[in-house]
């Protein structure tokens, strides 16, 4: 930046003195964010967590105000909605608001800073709405209730940045799509008053994924700006650790070994300040947080569980206390991945497959967070295959390798939900709404028949008969579509937003205090007395009153431990390839091995020995029979999800071949035909099964005949208004509304199959499963590459995993475990 | 296009018919459970939108059953409603005027909670606690595990308000969930006769005879 342009730039001065009265200086990504924000330009800024991201936007817009008011900034009250800062995770806004503050009090402005999120007070938004602080901190739930009030554009006519947080954490999800349309309603109301004009800058903040360009596209497309990226220069070095066992199981299954290799963790543990052990699944990390405490005593008091399903509260407080270095060791999911950077961290450990190389990545990020610090991650198997990942996980760090978070297209659950909260708020004028509707990346390709097909849907019902109906919710006067009905608008608003979760309850001790939320599912199948463990506590279930559980602590070792049928994790596309690639190493036994693929040679052996480890190009496929019935197993290394919708397409294909049914059980690396009779799959008709012909139109009916649509439609309908789901802790149910999503299916597929919702159900298993293109890739690629069919005489080590998988649901994990024992045994192994 | 299979209970014959009722032929008598007219009316009410088009078929289904077996009477278990009154109930007094020489028997479940003249004006004679046939007895909730001190050993029980469904499990992990008649001991469970109604899946215990229905035909167990 040139020195006049500096002179220029009140604003500029005043924050950069504030730095030096700090002892800091700023970063060139962050100056270079500052000049495109004074010129009004927009844009994303791509840098890691920890490094400055939240200062180059936000004192950008202080910079951009004290420019604007150069003569009155520190007297200036009351100046409205300057600043409007979305973030995915409420407990983020605390800590922001916190660095805001000493900006505030520093350079000496009058600002407010407000949050807003489900945990606000009523008296709290009461105030807001009277009068807006200058910066509000929001969730995009949040943001829709708040374009639900009435009278709502004018908190936007002073906004000047609007900026969203943690963006590539959006993107991909609904709630992605709930920002671009909250962002297409803020511009199009602001064109309304400035005649047809906006000068508000929109700037994404975002880890480095491998679609930036693409996140800041769908980010700027309701405003028609190109807008600029700003990237760091900053690049961390990350060096990956994997923890082995001792001896080798050749036939592996998932859930039990991690726990064994717990001894060879606790000399990690002890040796850093404070280390953070990542788990895939809230309930493995309840067992965790036990074993931990079983195998080290001494970890009593600083040792914490951090999970989705823990209270609110007892999680501020372990997040607190993780910033200040009280905490030694903090066993967590997913629920840490976003946020604040956690200073103390030394060390991070993470248990079982994290899927992705983007995922790995930030979570090795957690530790070291000196700018120069090498990143070191451990990773730790839960069953042997997965120490393959890690060989693969090794390759792709070094090649660059990143993911992609492919932005969700036509949500038409979402539209209705939107179209639902502007009739709530002032109405919506249709053609208007269209257009700004259309603006959006996710609706580019919407129709106006389309859009009248949603607004017929929430102002008619949809099909009916006209003199025995009295459908009731949006009503159209004059030139706008309101909703006037109060409960119907009050219901609505308790409704909004897009994550979807199973019915929940609360759970809280017979003496007070809340623990946390619990399946209902899970309790219904307790008896009073029997004992449980949420968030580290063992609990005795004492009874349920008003949709809360009361529990009181128990000193019993043995407690059962909760299912939460959170989603799974699918193994990405370039995490697969590179997992393939590693069989390359292992077929040739060459001496470039790396100490995994070493390691895992026994297995190797064994699953040459019984049928055949494929290469990169070939395709492996096991045909065995044991008393369950006969088996086809088949190993595309495509991810869960890919693999369930081959499982179908291949399962639909032989029956028209004879007339035969099957179940399916998956996991990243295979997936399992299981049937009564014989399955007629040989090499007379392989090629031909797999083969791309007819592919979209097999892909309909076999999708058809199968349960995915079904599990979509659950979110779908939640999001969409059809099902209302209790709230954890509500008191009362909407009384004679209760219906479930699968219910609801049924009587649609029945009696309306041309419904909105059933499409998008079907669309939406075709776009993320059936995903047409890499099916379409992976088909290809088959047909490229040898198919090898195998007849062994019992389990191999590749299927073992899925055929262990598929028997979980039937047994207790106790019976699990004696059943696999049996079974290794007589299997050999 | 659908065959009922006859089920004998003290001399008298039941017929299971497919389509979610029972036919009681020494009293020309149609039994059946938890229709729950108006249901989709409801929810329409209170903005949700489901297809209107269910309840509709509900009660043609319920009229060509009469016709089928020629029936005269109709003895419906409880939950012949679903909530408050709205525009669809209509449907069924237009129809209930154009044949009023059917007979019509509700013993009220916890779903009937319209105002006892539109029973009345509907031609419906509505049974409090519980209607009597000779040995049979008609309830709403019955719990079979729990034998009342009022009904004597040698009667047999009638109910509906579980909605109950069976799980019907083959070789290969294969499962389907099908709305049942649920028979144990001197009692009867009754399906849902409405397809817009969630369900519940009971364990037959030793002894127990479950007819499921898979739409068009009926599999009987054991």
């Amino acid at each position: 930046m040139s020195v006049a342009e500096m002179m220029n730039s009140k604003g500029l001065k005043e924050v950069l003195n504030w730095l030096q009265s700090t002892d800091r200086t700023a970063f060139d990504f962050q100056i270079e964010t500052w000049q495109y924000i004074r010129k009004g330009e927009s844009g994303l800024v791509n840098a890691p967590t920890g490094c400055g991201k939240t200062f180059s936007v936000f004192l950008g817009a202080i910079i951009r105000f004290i420019d604007k008011h150069p003569e009155n900034f520190k007297s200036a009250k009351n100046s409205g909605l300057q600043v409007l800062w979305i973030t995915p995770l409420r407990a983020l806004a605390n800590d922001i608001a916190r660095a805001m503050e000493a900006v505030i009090e520093g350079v000496g402005l009058q600002w407010k800073i407000g949050i807003r999120n489900g945990d606000t007070s009523i008296a709290e938004r009461k105030n807001q709405k009277f009068q807006m602080p200058e910066v509000l901190i929001i969730t995009p739930e949040s943001l829709h209730l708040l374009l639900a009030q009435k009278g709502n554009t004018h908190f936007f006519s002073e906004l000047s940045v609007l900026v969203v947080d943690e963006w590539h954490e959006l993107l991909g999800s609904k709630r992605g799509v709930q920002v671009e349309l909250a962002i297409s309603r803020i511009f199009g109301s602001r064109k309304e008053i400035d005649n047809d004009t906006c000068n508000i800058c929109i700037w994404g903040l975002s880890a480095t994924i491998g679609n930036l360009n693409e996140a800041k596209t769908v980010l700027l497309s309701p405003t028609g700006f190109i807008g600029k990226i700003v990237k760091t220069n900053m690049e961390k070095q990350t060096e990956i650790v994997s923890v082995f066992p001792d001896e080798i199981e050749k036939l592996p299954w998932s859930g039990h070994l991690g726990l064994k290799l717990i001894s060879k963790i606790i000399p990690i543990i002890q040796r850093s300040k404070t280390t953070l052990i990542f788990i895939n699944t809230r309930g493995m990390a309840e067992v965790w947080y036990q074993a931990l405490l079983n195998n080290c005593p001494d970890l009593a008091g600083v040792i914490a569980l951090h999970h989705g399903s823990i209270d609110r509260e007892l999680r501020n407080w372990i997040e607190e206390n993780l910033s200040s270095g009280n905490l030694k060791v903090v066993v967590c999911t997913a629920s840490l991945d976003l946020g604040v950077d956690f200073r103390p961290v030394e060390t991070v450990i993470q248990v079982g497959s994290p899927k992705g190389v983007a995922r790995f990545l930030q979570r090795a990020g957690r530790s070291g967070h000196q700018p120069d610090a090498v990143s070191r991650i451990y990773f730790l198997p839960t069953h042997s295959l997965e120490l393959l990942e890690a060989a693969a996980l090794k390759a792709a760090v070094v090649a660059h390798v990143m993911e992609s978070r492919e932005p969700r297209l036509m949500c038409f659950d979402v539209l209705i939900q939107y179209l639902n909260t502007l009739a709530v708020g002032d109405g919506f004028h249709p053609d208007l709404i269209f257009n700004e509707v259309k603006a959006t990346f996710c609706f580019s390709e919407l129709t106006r028949q389309e859009f009248d097909e949603v607004v017929y849907f929430i102002s008619q019902g949809g099909k009916a008969f006209r003199e025995y109906d009295e459908f009731k919710k949006v009503e159209k006067e004059g030139e706008l579509y309101k909703i006037n009905n109060r409960n119907i608008a009050m219901r609505h608003r308790l409704h909004i937003g897009t994550i979807v979760s199973d019915s929940m309850l609360k759970v809280k001790f017979v003496t007070g205090g809340y623990v946390g939320v619990i399946e209902e599912y899970f309790i219904s199948r307790l008896e009073p007395g029997d004992v449980f463990s949420l968030a580290g506590f063992h609990l005795e279930y004492v009874m349920i009153k008003e949709m809360t559980v009361l529990v009181r602590k128990s000193s019993i070792k043995k407690a059962k431990v909760p299912s939460w049928n959170g989603g799974r994790m699918p193994l990405s596309a370039n995490l697969g390839k590179k997992l393939r690639q590693q069989m390359n190493f292992v077929s040739e036994t060459k001496s470039n091995y790396i100490d995994e693929l070493k390691i895992l040679q026994p297995l190797f052996v064994m699953q040459q020995e019984l049928s055949h480890v494929p290469k990169e190009n070939e395709l492996l496929i096991e045909h065995i029979e044991t008393k369950d019935g006969f088996h086809l197993f088949v190993y595309p290394f495509e991810g869960r999800l890919v693999h369930e919708a081959m499982a179908a397409i291949l399962a639909y294909r032989i029956s028209r071949i004879c007339p035969i049914t099957f179940s399916f059980a998956m996991n990243d690396y295979g997936f399992e035909l299981l049937s009564d009779q014989p399955i007629p799959v040989d090499d007379t008709n392989i090629y031909q099964l797999f083969s791309i012909h007819n592919l979209l139109s097999d892909i309909q009916s076999s999708i058809n005949s199968s349960e995915m649509a079904r599990r979509k439609f659950r979110d779908i309908s939640v999001i969409g208004g059809l099902v209302f789901q209790g709230m954890p802790g509500e008191k009362k149910k909407a009384r004679h509304l209760q219906a479930s999503a699968s219910l609801l299916f049924n009587v649609l597929s029945e009696y309306d199959s041309s419904h909105l919702l059933l499409k998008q159900a079907y669309n939406e298993v075709l776009e993320q499963q059936m995903e047409e293109q890499r099916l379409r890739e992976m088909l290809e690629r088959v047909q490229q590459s040898k198919i090898i069919i195998s007849h062994p005489k019992q389990l191999t080590p590749f299927c073992f995993p899925i055929k262990v998988d598929s028997m979980r649901e039937d047994l207790s994990s106790e019976k699990l475990e004696d059943r696999v024992r049996k079974m290794q045994i007589e299997l050999g192994a | 296009m659908f065959n009922p299979i006859p089920h004998i209970i003290n001399g008298n014959t039941f017929w299971i018919s497919p389509e979610r009722c029972i036919y009681w032929e020494e009293q020309n008598a149609l039994i059946l459970a938890d229709i729950h007219l108006g249901k989709a009316g409801h929810f329409r009410n209170a903005g949700v939108a489901v297809p209107q088009r269910s309840g509709v078929a509900d009660l043609q289904r319920l009229i060509a059953q009469l016709f089928f077996f020629k029936a005269n009477r109709v003895i419906i278990v409880g939950d012949f409603t679903h909530s408050v009154y709205n525009k669809e109930l209509s449907l069924f007094r237009k129809w209930r005027s154009d044949f009023p020489l059917f007979q019509f028997d509700l013993v009220k479940g916890n779903h009937d909670i319209l105002k006892d003249i539109w029973y009345r004006e509907t031609q419906i004679t509505v049974h409090n606690k519980e209607l009597r046939i000779e040995n049979f007895c008609f309830r709403h909730e019955y719990a079979a595990d729990v034998p009342l001190q009022d009904i004597a050993a040698d009667v047999f029980v009638f109910s509906g308000h579980v909605h109950p469904a069976v799980r019907i499990s083959g070789r290969g992990k294969q499962a389907l969930h099908l709305p049942c008649f649920y028979f144990s001991g001197q009692h009867c469970i009754l399906p849902a006769f409405s397809k817009f109604t969630g369900s519940y899946i009971v364990v037959p215990k030793k002894g127990d005879i479950v007819y499921a229905m898979t739409g068009t035909e009926i599999i009987k167990k054991p």
